[in-house]
């Protein structure tokens, strides 16, 4: 256990990355390509939200906003003024965490039900920004005509391209993520989600690592939105409400905000249940998108409910349970201990 | 000066609406320290189901009754089937599950009643009522009657009535209340049923004026919370204030500057008092950490 916070393993990432390679050779139709892409950019907005809620013990009703923000900055920098989308990446990366940054300072002071309120309020202030102001955003029809990604010569369009290269950011932010979490960052972090008050007393500086860990998933969430506005021709404020800040919190919650796989995991699997509900959608009548909403509210009830921490997290502290059982079946057949066992 | 006035009374109208919502949240805080923000969508169902209960034949006042007493009974059974079974949840994950409530409400809506907004009629006569220039429907004056009727009842449910002090018990300290044979289960239960017919009420009177629709309640729960939340949580009289004040900046900004950003504006408001005064309006520096 020791071991596994001072440092990561790299056979989960390598076993991951295998799979990721390999999913275009198994599913090739463009539909399941879409999918899984936005499955990758989604999994860079949870990642960013995980550490967020996870780690730090925060909410964000607003996480779409950041991923809004980084979007519309890339399209209307690379459409409107021309500048090369890796240039424009910068600025993806920076304005979130500006602005991260600025509302951090409000969001120190708050907590459980008023940070809440606040990430809703600002969230829903950028939608509707978005949305309204029209000489620049386009307005609610959208923004059209985005150029695509280029590298040396190699354009990345919608498909097996864009996939690998979605991939390779999400794989990148991953392996960033499980390093903040296994350096000192992550064990002051983890003490705050525990006891804010605790770490503080041991001289954590509390408000400067949830600061940090703020700008770090808005950053992510402006990195995904960079990815998504350059693998689209077009995009709207729709994508950027609160609906999509719902569906990354499901996400997170789902798979379990305690652990990075966790939040990948919850990516992948709304996903997963986004292709199913499309595809029994074409069949079953009833089956519409908003069944898809009854399911994602039934799924948040039933995992708050039932595994409070997540799917991931769950199931790791049961294998681990069982390994421990099974070691100590083998090695300590001796009378006496079953009582202590009780007890432990 | 004519169109302040104009502005600031269908401010008052809806800001009547986000204080009955505001209520709604603190009735159930106070009891359980959970914030429901589910509690839009019995606002939604209350406006639906009176829509669906005229559309049988159902006359006026009863399907009025009625339409309280069925939302008072979701209210009752999401408590049942779905907050106390997660009790002594972190805020974080009471957040998360009533948020999960409500988009699973909200969707079962959409599935039954369609994405089509409906008509309910008035409770009176349409014709507009002329006061210092500025004109009124009945339908307004309803909604402001309806909310002084709501404080005024739920004051003296509160104050004056052994539920009141039941109530009270439970939020200063359940442990003490279950000794001297209160339940705070079943207060619980009750405080969810209260703040769902609260809800209904607001939907109910809002109805003829904002044409229901499946979807509504999630902007109308997120304003009755952020209402709550600019008075500070917990208190009444500061739910009240919180909502009507959040109701004419909301008129006075799509009024004056456009009705496209009205949330923007008040939203912005929200967070400009947050950040000055962390725990609301009318909230106590202890109450401002947020339930914990």
């Amino acid at each position: 256990m020791r071991k596994g916070v001072q440092s990561f393993s790299w056979k989960g990432i390598a076993v991951f990355s295998a799979l990721v390679i390999s999913f275009p050779f198994l599913f090739s139709s463009s539909f399941y390509l879409t999918k899984a892409t936005f499955a990758g950019i989604y999994t860079i907005v949870a990642v960013g939200l995980g550490l967020l809620m996870g780690f730090a013990g925060q909410i964000s009703l607003g996480q779409a906003a950041f991923y809004g923000i980084g979007a519309y900055s890339t399209a209307i920098l690379s459409t409107t003024f021309g500048l090369n989308p890796w240039l424009t990446l910068v600025i993806s990366l920076a304005a979130p965490a500006l602005l991260a940054y600025l509302l951090g300072h409000t969001m120190a002071r708050l907590h459980g039900y008023y940070l809440a309120m606040a990430t809703l309020a600002f969230g829903i202030v950028i939608h509707v920004l978005l949305t309204e102001w029209k000489s620049v955003t386009k307005g609610a029809s959208g923004f059209f005509g985005i150029p695509k990604i280029e590298l040396f010569g190699f354009t990345f369009r919608q498909g097996i391209s864009y996939y690998y290269l979605v991939w390779a950011f999400a794989l990148i932010v991953i392996i960033l993520s499980l390093n903040i979490i296994h350096s000192r960052i992550g064990r002051a972090l983890r003490s705050i989600h525990d006891s804010e008050v605790a770490s503080g007393a041991m001289g954590v500086d509390t408000g400067k690592y949830k600061m940090q860990v703020f700008i770090i998933s808005s950053m992510f969430a402006g990195l995904a939105g960079w990815l998504f506005a350059h693998m689209s021709y077009s995009i709207s404020p729709g994508s950027f409400g609160l609906n999509g800040s719902i569906l990354f919190l499901t996400m997170v919650v789902l798979g379990g905000g305690t652990s990075i796989w966790g939040a990948v995991c919850g990516a992948l699997l709304i996903s997963a249940i986004s292709i199913i509900v499309h595809t029994a959608g074409s069949h079953v009548s009833f089956i519409t998108s908003d069944f898809e909403q009854v399911l994602y509210g039934f799924i948040m009830m039933l995992i708050v409910i039932f595994l409070p921490q997540g799917l991931v997290p769950a199931i790791a502290s049961k294998l681990k349970k069982q390994k421990q059982k099974s070691a100590r079946a083998n090695k300590v057949p001796a009378i006496g201990t079953v009582k202590g066992d009780q007890n432990v | 000066m004519n169109d302040s006035i104009q502005f600031l009374i269908s401010g008052l109208t809806i800001g009547s609406i986000y204080a009955i919502v505001a209520l709604g949240f603190v009735t159930i805080y106070s009891v359980t320290k959970v914030i429901n923000l589910a509690q839009g969508e019995f606002v939604m169902l209350g406006g639906m189901t009176m829509f669906s209960l005229i559309k049988l034949g159902i006359p006026y006042f009863i399907a009025f009754l009625l339409t309280v007493v069925i939302v008072m009974a979701i209210g009752w059974l999401v408590e049942w089937a779905v907050i106390r079974k997660a009790k002594g949840a972190d805020p974080l994950s009471l957040i998360i599950l009533t948020i999960g409530t409500a988009i699973f409400i909200r969707g079962i809506a959409g599935m039954v009643w369609g994405k089509n907004s409906v008509k309910v009629e008035p409770f009176t006569n349409d014709v507009p009522i002329n006061i210092l220039g500025a004109s009124i429907t009945p339908q307004s004056v309803w909604v402001m009657v309806f909310m002084l009727l709501v404080v005024l009842v739920l004051y003296f449910l509160i104050e004056k009535t052994m539920l009141g002090k039941a109530f009270r018990a439970c939020s200063v300290n359940p442990t003490a209340a279950r000794l001297m044979a209160i339940s705070p289960k079943k207060m619980s239960s009750l405080s969810f049923a209260l703040s769902a017919g609260l809800g209904a009420i607001a939907g109910l009177v809002i109805a003829p004026i904002m044409f229901p629709s499946y979807d509504m309640g999630i902007m109308l729960g997120i304003k009755g919370f952020s209402a709550s939340i600019l008075g500070g949580l917990g208190s009444a009289p500061g739910a009240v204030i919180g909502g009507l004040l959040l109701g004419v900046i909301e008129s006075l900004g799509a009024g004056y500057i456009s009705s496209g950003i009205k949330d923007a504006i008040s939203f912005g408001v929200v967070l400009m008092i947050l950040l000055i005064r962390p725990f609301g309006l009318l909230g106590e520096k202890n109450v401002g950490k947020g339930g914990l």
